[in-house]
């Protein structure tokens, strides 16, 4: 932690340079980052629309469902190539190498938390309000991301070794979002695999969210158990897998 | 006093038998339990003391362990067993531009490699107008790095990266594909910071600039050093040896 205190400036940096590149010649630049969730909200939401009525507020329930998972979703499947896409900066020069995964993550982290603010006047426009405890929103998140940066530490490690591990994780990806409350109301799963669903940290975090930003109820402990558990256990076996696998990337990449 | 001391340094590489990337073929090889891999000594009982403020020329064939070396040096590989200190600040240049961002500016991609460098934004600014100078680049400060011709990319390279403050100097055939100009300028300079009491290790094929650069000279051979001394000396042995 301490060295990667003293790399700060490279670590801004490296996100800068993530967030322009992907953005450069673009012609809407940042908008994409907005708008495709939006037009996907925007399907969904004429699609399931009678399917789903008996959720309140269908509409917030899905903006709030997908920016939740896409800050997931993305940061994570980034995060694969985060290390053998700048396979120079391990060959050629040492840097602590978790700042290729960790600059990968704030960017992502950036242009979440920008596409957020977006809809947050869409929320009021479709609810009509918005509750008091939107202001433990930043905090929530903040956990949120040190869950996604464990995550993608092994991910960023284990694909410099095997290189199936992009279609590995798109086809968990693509598994986690069913198994998550990302579209459908929660009262469509079964009491039987309850227990079960409710395990997955995503679905504790995706259930805060909307907690906080559309009922303005204070999270159950129950989710926050899960969710801490999850994000202490993910941090820290990333660490761990990180330091173990970065001793032969040179030799690997 | 040592600036740097290189104790029993090993290091081996594995080199597979069949390249086994993805988890399919490994969990194959798992279970057919065959060895799947050969085991090569690229460095064996490397010891060497280097007096700060010495410059060190290393020589050898090709695929005598010279880079690797400098690798293990520069922190970029890990070392199987031995011990490795260095005082001070180390910038190595393995490879020119590292880092640079086609799509950015020369400016922009000035403070990406001086920050890789070690270098903050303060610092680097305080040296930013000795990087454009030395590199005579200063009219393109703000076109982007896609439209730099090799050499303006080199030329900017160089000169940002020989502006970091380091202590110690790791330098890898890099000015090889410099024009003879922008060479003289580079070893000029290299012999600057000699004077300045910094350490270099300088590995060339180029044997005159070894000769001129450094004082000692080092020559590996088949993974192991076969001496170390005076740079004549060295340098006519490696000559008798690839004769």
């Amino acid at each position: 932690m301490n060295e990667l205190w003293k790399y700060r400036e490279l670590i801004w940096n490296l996100t800068q340079v993530n967030l322009k590149v992907r953005y450069q010649n673009t012609s809407l630049g940042f908008l994409w980052s907005i708008l495709s969730p939006l037009l996907l909200a925007l399907v969904l939401f004429f699609v399931f629309r009678y399917m789903y009525h008996q959720e309140v507020n269908f509409a917030a329930y899905l903006l709030v469902g997908l920016m939740s998972w896409r800050f997931f979703s993305v940061s994570t499947t980034s995060a694969v190539y985060s290390v053998v896409g700048k396979a120079s900066l391990v060959t050629k020069v040492y840097i602590p190498r978790e700042i290729l995964v960790l600059s990968n993550s704030l960017a992502n982290l950036i242009s979440s938390l920008l596409e957020f603010i977006i809809i947050i006047p869409l929320l009021f426009i479709v609810t009509g309000h918005l509750p008091l405890t939107i202001f433990l929103f930043p905090v929530v998140f903040l956990v949120y991301f040190w869950f996604a940066y464990g995550v993608s530490l092994c991910l960023g490690a284990f694909f410099v070794y095997y290189r199936d591990v992009n279609q590995i994780w798109e086809v968990l990806v693509n598994m986690l979002f069913f198994l998550s409350p990302v579209v459908y109301p929660m009262v469509s799963i079964s009491d039987k695999v309850m227990p079960f669903y409710l395990l997955n940290p995503l679905t504790a975090f995706i259930v805060i969210f909307r907690d906080l930003m559309i009922y303005g109820a204070m999270p159950s402990a129950y989710n926050i158990i899960v969710a801490v558990f999850f994000t202490v256990a993910a941090f820290f076996f990333g660490r761990f897998i990180f330091q173990r696998l970065q001793r032969r990337f040179a030799e690997e990449i | 006093m040592n600036s740097i001391v290189v104790t029993d340094l090993s290091k081996r590489f594995r080199i597979p038998h069949q390249k086994k990337s993805t988890v399919f073929q490994n969990v194959i090889g798992l279970i057919s339990r065959q060895m799947d891999y050969e085991e090569f000594w690229v460095l064996k009982d490397i010891n060497f003391e280097i007096k700060s403020g010495e410059t060190l020329g290393l020589i050898g064939r090709n695929g005598s362990g010279k880079s690797t070396l400098l690798k293990v040096l520069a922190r970029v590989m890990y070392p199987d067993s031995g011990a490795i200190d260095i005082k001070g600040k180390v910038a190595s240049f393995l490879e020119l531009g590292v880092g640079f961002q086609p799509e950015l500016s020369a400016a922009e991609n000035v403070y990406i490699y001086a920050s890789i460098m070690g270098m903050s934004r303060k610092q680097t600014a305080k040296i930013y107008d000795s990087i454009f100078d030395f590199a005579d680049l200063k009219r393109f400060e703000n076109m982007k790095l896609k439209n730099f011709s090799s050499g303006m990319y080199l030329r900017l390279a160089f000169s940002t990266a020989i502006q970091a403050e380091a202590d110690v100097l790791l330098i890898d055939e890099v000015l090889a594909v410099a024009d003879e100009a922008f060479q003289a300028k580079c070893i000029a300079k290299i012999n600057d910071y000699k004077k300045l009491g910094k350490t270099v290790i300088f590995v060339s094929h180029t044997l005159d600039w070894v000769k001129a650069l450094c004082t000692r000279t080092m020559l590996l051979e088949a993974s192991r050093i076969i001496s170390i001394g005076e740079s004549e000396k060295v340098i006519k042995q490696y000559l008798d040896l690839l004769a």
